[in-house]
């Protein structure tokens, strides 16, 4: 998928672990696995309201937007 | 009182026993046909031959499918007893009970040349499995919908 998420290069940035984090924005760990995996097919704007919070980011430091290689497709 | 578990645990009975019916009635397969053979008026098809072999050929193979088809329901009901429900293994399911259905079809078509009421099963038979795929369709879908709702954090 073109959107990456990165929330494990915040996280180490904000020096706070899994648990932590899945605790201050109301999640499950099992969901914030997904998350962090790049599996979520969509995120809510109310968890990335408390992600930004939390880890006193912009949207855009979680997520990016990465073209995909047409070229990959060819060959 | 009535409710959801017991009627999915009536429909697994009833599954059951079909199924043991289905084997019963298999094995009285030759008896059926001798009968039908008798009080069934001749003339009424393009071939003129016996019907035992046909006829014979075209129930056996129906309770082959009727088996499959019935093992694969006795699955889908478990599944959903136990709260799975739109999982990619239950349209697997579904499409099973539909080709059975449709597989069917294909014998009592070709029976039909012997007694025309074999086109009429066919029929029947086709046009179940049809609705059945079109389920199918829709269950497909709501997997779907059901995955992107599970990975929406």
């Amino acid at each position: 998928m073109p959107i990456i998420v990165n929330l494990d290069v915040m996280m180490a940035k904000r020096k706070i672990s899994s648990g932590d984090l899945a605790k201050k924005i109301e999640i499950t760990p099992a969901n914030l696995s997904i998350l962090k995996t790049g599996k979520a097919k969509a995120i809510r704007f109310s968890t990335l309201e408390k992600l930004c919070e939390v880890l006193d980011c912009q949207p855009a430091d979680i997520l990016e937007f990465r073209k995909e290689d047409s070229h990959a497709d060819e060959i | 009182m009535w409710n959801q578990d017991k009627s999915l645990n009536l429909s697994i009975l009833l599954v059951r026993i079909l199924f043991v019916l289905i084997i019963v009635l298999a094995l009285c397969v030759p008896i059926m046909v001798r009968w039908y053979e008798i009080v069934s008026p001749e003339g009424v098809g393009l071939l003129k031959s016996s019907i035992f072999w046909p006829l014979s050929i075209c129930l056996y193979l129906s309770a082959v499918c009727g088996e499959v088809c019935l093992y694969h329901l006795h699955k889908l009901l478990k599944n959903i007893k136990n709260d799975i429900v739109f999982k990619p293994e239950n349209c697997k399911h579904l499409r099973y009970i539909s080709w059975c259905c449709l597989l069917v079809a294909i014998p009592f078509g070709i029976f039909g040349f012997w007694r025309f009421l074999g086109f009429f099963v066919a029929f029947a038979a086709a046009f179940f499995g049809l609705v059945l795929r079109v389920l199918k369709n829709v269950f497909v879908r709501a997997v779907e919908i059901q995955e992107e709702n599970d990975y929406t954090i």
